[in-house]
């Protein structure tokens, strides 16, 4: 029976069990728990469902929705340039993609001034790939191919981008095989650097080394491009001393500096841009998710003048090309989204009530044994999980703990999946003191109920 | 500021700042371009300074309903205004009522929907579906997949290792992907196994696909994947026995079929999708395009509820995250649209135009010679162009025949240009006969004119 115009929450839910593929869920045991959530409105940091109840978005879709929900203007600017011209290949121009391009050049640092725009994070950073390889090509270093990615990096799941960095919580296994080429660095997080406590300076200028030392193992004359997020979907912010290594090294053997801001970007850390902290200028940045805050599936590859002349010849086009690359709807959306972003200053605003935020719950550390580590900077923050804070030893499997807080926070009105040990908070950037305050009193309320029921200790 | 200085700011600011498909700024700068476009209405395009443009492409072959549907934009507003995203692990009712109209339309018991952001993610994920499925099955060495010469199936790393032309257009992005399979492609009018009737060549290339499949030994091979009919190989359906023959193979040999129906879907080839030309139930298919006629970007790879099943339970989810994945905007667009090719009876008259559209090029192809073939299926056409109708060649190069009938189209109001040896056209489902004939009378014209420049062209 198809879907009437007044179906129950419970029709949708089935049916939605039934048809719909939800990234990374299983649909047997969202029909077991009464999954999933449908969400109909939003407003801030707040969503109601078809049931009536109000949610708080912790993690903000994916880190994403930047602005925040309910920005009610975005429906004109999205009827105003479909109605007028709904889509037009990128070999011609349209207003909105050239003014987002250009928008795009004025705020992003140095000379990163062209941009190839995509519809997803993953797209940014297959086509980021695409350009360091073309690149050399046409430097006449076609043997430079390898990329140097991070473990407990993320940089999207399509064919080649999920073989860069590491996955948290599960193997990609199933995807095999790898692609050919991939070359690991380590990462530079301070909580974990090696064996024994560092320093982050030291972690920093241990895990920049380790990058050269890769390089020349490889040989610079096989290494095509470093990826590497500014700041980690798990809250990583390295030393100071790691940026400005990593620019140095790659100038010096020639490889190509990919920063993936899809997360970092536009006002996430508390800056317009994660290299932003340490004034690095890389060769080529991803953005996605906070361009558009997730109101339009848009995102953009942007090369510096010097990448980019490369392919400004008609012998030396840069042969790629997605259909809905620079669509006229996602671009005028993304454009408004910039606007808000910088009229209501939300990326000062973002380092206070970062900083706040991470304060709160820097204090949950001393009644949580639980906790080994509160991180991050600006509005992307990690708490991560633990079982032996003497050993770091991670979470006992058998106690099934991320599923069990998942859902404790679901009890207590808030959105917050648990991916392994890491409770990843990156609300919109429009969040109050005061919704802060009742996220983390109702994280410290979950917290206790699971240790007492699990018979963790609580106090460290 | 007056009309021309926008157009030119925006002219300069497109030059310095974009990075466009398949184009060179500087050549660019030099002719005045790019265009600015600024609205769209059925099949026609209108630039900033006024000119209106026939695009008998359809926008690279997706604006299925055509340009300016309004009701859409409505559609996306209404959503927006509700909600424009959804927490992680949550999903939307605009997104619900698709899955379930996509199952529908599905064949078979193709009723499971993972929705992404475009034609080159739909066909990963369905890679990355068929590899885990194995894996799932307890046969995790099947991870090669078979491709056709000629096809093509997307940008991003994994299927940009499939299919190809050969001409080196992709050597810029080695090392590729291993465990790709080059199948021959089933093209009738140049086939490559010699076959001299269409079923002659669909025969003899689905046993080539069957002999590569024992060659490598079946347990190594995940899948085989291919459009319906390929656009990228010039819209030249396979013979009948084809489709049969390989979905009969991939059963025997425990492989999976994957259809490409980013172009074919959504009515294009006058039946929803194109694999129903011949009665054939793919095992997952990506599609894109069709499905929101390119009103926002939106995809969705959807496979069989019996491949979807291994899938369920705790430890067997497929590991795949997609940020922009089910966007309920654009949901909510892509379910007026296929709304309004149902509505407007588009599919058949796609069927109906199709017919129509090649019966009006072989006419053409009577007064000239150098159209060696018409062909297509649906609004997926192709007039192939040749110096000689034996060897089938292309024209010399110094005579510069593409360059210039490009120019010619241009310069009669068609956005439009030759792809080698190809005229690809991929025109909005919503054509009228009028329409066909102003475009075929321009083809027309220019065709003349071109033999009025170079002789040589005729043979």
């Amino acid at each position: 029976m198809p879907l009437s115009d007044t179906a129950t929450t419970e029709e949708f839910r089935a049916s939605a069990n039934r048809h719909l593929w939800l990234d990374n869920r299983d649909w047997t045991q969202m029909e077991a728990g009464g999954e999933p959530i449908i969400a109909v409105e939003g407003d801030g940091v707040r969503v109601t469902d078809s049931d009536g109840h109000s949610w708080i978005d912790v993690n903000g879709g994916y880190a994403s929705v930047n602005i925040g929900y309910g920005r009610t203007e975005m429906a004109d600017v999205v009827y105003d340039q479909m109605a007028a011209l709904n889509y037009m290949p990128q070999r011609s121009a349209i207003p909105p993609t050239v003014n987002l391009a250009r928008k795009l050049a004025q705020i992003t640092p140095g000379t990163l001034s062209r941009s190839f725009l995509v519809s997803s994070g993953a797209e940014a950073n297959e086509t980021a790939i695409k350009v360091a390889r073309a690149y050399h090509h046409r430097n006449g270093e076609p043997g430079r191919y390898k990329i140097i990615s991070r473990f407990g990096s993320y940089h999207g799941d399509l064919g080649l981008v999920q073989w860069l960095g590491t996955r948290p919580d599960h193997s990609t296994a199933d995807y095999e095989p790898a692609y050919p080429g991939m070359v690991y660095a380590p990462q530079p997080n301070a909580y974990r650097c090696g064996a024994g406590d560092l320093s982050p300076s030291k972690c920093a200028v241990r895990c920049a080394k380790a990058v050269e030392e890769l390089i020349r193992f490889h040989q610079p004359s096989t290494v095509a491009a470093v990826i590497a997020e500014p700041v980690t979907n798990d809250g990583i912010v390295p030393g100071d001393e790691y940026w400005p290594m990593l620019r140095e090294i790659c100038n010096e053997y020639g490889v190509v500096l990919i920063a993936d801001e899809v997360t970092t970007g536009f006002g996430r850390t508390g800056k317009m841009f994660g290299l932003e902290h340490w004034d690095v200028e890389p060769d080529i940045m991803t953005v996605a998710g906070g361009m558009s805050s997730s109101y339009m599936p848009v995102a953009a590859t942007i090369a510096t003048t010097v990448i980019a002349d490369r392919f400004a010849g008609p012998d030396s086009l840069f042969k790629h090309v997605f259909t809905f690359a620079g669509h006229p709807v996602a671009a005028a959306v993304a454009l408004k989204n910039i606007e808000i972003i910088e009229s209501e200053n939300l990326a000062d605003k973002t380092a206070k009530v970062g900083d706040y935020l991470k304060e709160s719950l820097t204090t949950l550390i001393a009644d949580h044994s639980i906790i080994g580590d509160v991180r991050g900077i600006g509005l992307l923050l990690a708490i991560e999980l633990l079982s032996d804070r003497a050993t770091k030893a991670g979470l006992d499997p058998v106690m099934d703990i991320p599923k069990r807080l998942t859902a404790k926070f679901k009890d207590r009105g808030l959105i917050l999946p648990v991916r392994g040990n890491i409770v990843s908070i990156a609300p919109p950037l429009t969040i109050t003191e005061p919704e802060v305050d009742e996220i983390v009193h109702a994280i410290d309320l979950a917290l206790w109920e699971i240790e007492g029921e699990l018979g963790i200790a609580s106090f460290a | 500021m007056t009309t021309l200085s926008k157009t030119e700011d925006l002219r300069r600011a497109a030059l310095d700042y974009l990075w466009m498909h398949n184009r060179s700024w500087i050549d660019m700068a030099e002719h005045g371009e790019p265009l600015i476009m600024v609205e769209g209405d059925g099949i026609r395009v209108k630039d900033s300074e006024g000119r209106t443009w026939i695009d008998p492409n359809g926008g690279y072959v997706s604006v299925n309903v055509g340009y300016g549907r309004t009701e859409i934009a409505e559609a996306a507003r209404e959503q927006m205004r509700k909600l424009p995203y959804y927490p992680q692990g949550t999903t939307t009712e605009p997104l619900i009522r698709l899955a379930e109209k996509l199952a529908e339309l599905a064949p078979g018991s193709m009723e499971r929907v993972f929705p992404v952001n475009g034609g080159s993610e739909s066909t990963e994920t369905a890679i990355k579906i068929a590899r885990a499925y194995h894996k799932r099955n307890g046969q995790p060495g099947r991870y090669k997949i078979i491709s056709r010469r000629h096809s093509y199936h997307g940008a991003t790393g994994g299927v940009l290792s499939m299919a190809g032309s050969g001409e080196g257009d992709r050597s810029d992005y080695e090392p590729f992907y291993p465990g790709m399979i080059y199948a021959p492609q089933p093209s009738p009018y140049r086939c490559e196994l010699g076959g001299s009737t269409p079923s002659e060549c669909a025969v003899l290339c689905a046993n080539a696909v069957e002999d590569l499949i024992l060659m490598h030994g079946p347990e190594t091979i995940a899948a085989f994947i291919g459009e319906p009919v390929s656009s990228n190989a010039g819209n030249a359906a396979p013979g009948d026995e084809y489709w049969p023959m390989i979905r009969d193979m991939c059963d025997r040999y425990g492989i999976l079929l994957v259809a490409d129906e980013v172009i074919c879907g959504y009515g294009r080839t006058g039946q929803w999708f194109g694999m129903n030309n011949w009665n054939i139930v793919p095992d997952i298919m990506g599609t894109a395009k069709g499905i929101v006629s390119s009103y926002l970007p939106f995809a969705a790879t959807v496979a069989k509820k019996e491949i979807a099943d291994v899938f369920a339970g705790d430890d067997n989810y497929f590991r795949m995250t997609n940020t922009f994945g089910g966007h309920p905007v654009a949901a909510a667009a892509a379910l007026k649209n296929i709304e309004i090719i149902e509505s407007e009876g588009m599919v058949e008259n796609s069927a109906r135009m199709g017919e129509y559209f090649r019966e009006q090029l072989r006419d053409l192809q009577q007064d000239h010679s150098f159209i060696g073939d018409v062909r297509g299926l649906g609004l997926m056409n192709t007039v192939e162009l040749v110096s000689n109708p034996e060897t089938k060649a292309d024209f010399d190069p110094e005579l510069r025949v593409q360059e210039r009938l490009g120019d010619k189209f241009y310069e009669k109001g068609l956005i439009l240009k030759p792809v080698g040896q190809f005229i690809n056209m991929g025109s909005p489902l919503c054509i009228t006969t009028g329409d066909i004939d102003e475009i075929v009378n321009i083809l027309d014209d220019s065709f003349r004119e071109l033999t009025a420049e170079v002789p040589q062209v005729l043979n």
